[in-house]
């Protein structure tokens, strides 16, 4: 071997040793092998999970709420996308650095907020109360329908960033063309700018799936107790009830949950690639 | 959006959505209740003093800002040698292995963070700052790895080529040469990590101890026990410091450019 490739092993080392000791060993230890649990006794935990009523409103749960807050960023997150990546506004790159900033900001002051609208005395039960529609604030908070405002909230910025670069690939002057021949605006939608932005529309869609099927915080504040999720039994199996078994049995569901989303999205694309 | 009033009306939404929250939390921090209710009432600075003399906060604060710079400081140095490597070294299985490097980003963290648990502080009997500093690090390293090795694939190989004709040794066209041209990229990765890091939840949750805790795990326990407008004066100054740090990246690499790169 010559100095020249043996040098980038050298700088590679430190790193490999790092992702391998620090991630990629511990992950697999603890997804297949955790310490006084065997293999067998993993699967055989992830065999009654999948059977027992409880786990698997958990599990459909998860995957319900990861599927339509994944449907509710696209249909959110493209038009903004769309907007901003055609615009000739001299505000355009206000509205896409109002668009990004969510990001940068803590989930839990994010999540908060939800509290702050949905909670029993909170802004929208007491306009609710106030416009005469009921005597009583509704019960918004601890509800399914919270967790999925509060993880669209989320991951609606990371939606709208993949959709933009997605759709400022294509050249706009293939919108001009289609119109040119006659397409109306909604026509050049559909059949120029969507098909060619696909598949960043997919990797969007992944995106928000993964994120939404593995949040903690916005489950943990906005769901209560009653509307339990993957990633909060995860976290009770390990740290309230010390039960490996069954926390290994979650994490491998919940991997798979993301990865089983992730291959099914990336084969779609596949597909729309050989036909545009 | 003139005649598009459907795509408008979705935007208008998206938009609503992703700021409105934000702009309550605000504007309840200055109320002058006990509680977290509507319609406000009266106008009081003395929230912010609380969250501002509040302990368990500020201690937290600073415990979130030391992890954050730390386990940057290590993404940073363990990624830099290796987007190297990548982007400039012949290595077998270059994709193999830029795969492995980002593969963090695909596992739950909260699976990665049980895992560092089990085995590295109960397995290994370390402390929850060390487990915490290494899965900090192994969460940054994919963006160190990729946001660095953009700037570099932009970067002409042949500069460098030319230093090293020129008579330069290798160290000295890494430093005068390879490091100006990373320099943008190492600056969004940093700022990134630390933002990354700053904000975690998932890994943070799991690794905690009695007398280790981060900021956003110590405001989630906070808002579990109690429904005050103090958690909103936190949170009032936690966005004002977002916004700092929003601007200094706008006014040195772009704001867009540096968090929006992410997906690219």
């Amino acid at each position: 071997m010559s100095a020249m490739s043996r040098k980038p092993l050298f700088l590679l080392l430190p790193g490999l040793i790092f992702i391998l000791a620090g991630f990629a060993i511990p992950s697999g230890i603890m997804l297949f092998a955790p310490p006084g649990v065997s293999t067998g006794g993993i699967f055989a935990r992830l065999g009654e999970m999948l059977t027992d009523p409880f786990d698997q409103a958990i599990i459909l749960r998860t995957l319900g709420i990861g599927l339509v807050v994944m449907a509710i960023c696209l249909v959110l997150g493209f038009p903004i996308a769309y907007l901003l990546a055609r615009s000739t506004s001299r505000y355009a790159g206000v509205w896409l650095a109002l668009a990004i900033f969510p990001l940068l900001l803590s989930n839990v002051v994010r999540t908060f907020g939800w509290i702050v609208i949905l909670g029993s005395k909170g802004a929208l039960g007491q306009l609710i109360v106030f416009l005469g529609f009921t005597d009583e604030a509704p019960q918004l908070l601890y509800t399914e329908l919270a967790i999925v405002l509060g993880l669209t909230q989320l991951f609606l910025p990371l939606a709208i960033i993949s959709c933009y670069s997605a759709v400022a690939q294509v050249d706009a002057g293939l919108d001009d063309a289609a119109r040119g021949l006659g397409a109306s605006k909604t026509r050049t939608l559909w059949t120029v700018v969507i098909p060619l932005s696909a598949p960043g529309i997919v990797v969007s869609a992944t995106l928000v799936f993964a994120g939404s099927a593995t949040a903690y915080t916005t489950p943990y504040l906005l769901g209560g107790s009653s509307n339990r999720m993957l990633s909060t039994q995860l976290f009770s199996y390990s740290a309230v009830t010390v039960d490996w078994a069954s926390a290994s049995a979650t994490a491998l569901i919940m991997t798979v949950l993301v990865f089983l989303v992730s291959g099914v999205s990336s084969l779609t694309t596949r597909r729309k690639g050989m036909v545009s | 959006m003139k005649g598009r009033p459907l795509i408008g009306t979705f935007a208008v939404l998206g938009y609503i959505i992703m700021i409105v929250p934000i702009l309550f939390v605000v504007a309840i921090a200055f109320t002058d209740s006990q509680t977290l209710s509507f319609p406000l009432r009266g106008f009081t600075l003395r929230w912010f003093g609380e969250a501002a003399s509040y302990t368990p906060f500020t201690s937290a604060l600073l415990s979130s800002l030391g992890l954050a710079v730390l386990s940057t400081a290590l993404a940073l140095a363990i990624g830099i040698p290796v987007t190297l490597a990548i982007q400039r070294g012949k290595i077998p299985g270059k994709s193999l292995v830029e795969g492995l490097f980002l593969s963090p980003l695909v596992v739950p963290e909260l699976v990665v963070g049980l895992a560092l648990y089990q085995q590295v502080m109960v397995g290994l009997n370390q402390t929850a700052l060390v487990a915490l500093v290494i899965g900090h690090t192994v969460i940054l390293l994919p963006y160190a790895v990729r946001v660095t090795g953009a700037s570099l694939a932009l970067a002409d190989p042949f500069v460098e080529e030319a230093a090293r004709g020129l008579g330069a040794s290798p160290f000295k066209t890494f430093l005068t040469v390879t490091l100006p041209l990373l320099r943008p990229g190492i600056f969004s990765a940093a700022l990134l990590s630390f933002i990354t890091s700053f904000n975690n939840v998932p890994m943070s949750l799991l690794l905690q101890s009695r007398n280790f805790h981060t900021l956003p795990i110590t405001m989630l326990d906070y808002i579990q026990q109690s429904y005050d407008p103090m958690i909103a004066a936190m949170s009032t100054l936690l966005l004002a410091g977002t916004v700092v740090i929003a601007i200094v990246a706008e006014r040195t690499v772009g704001f867009a450019k540096i968090f929006g790169g992410i997906n690219k």
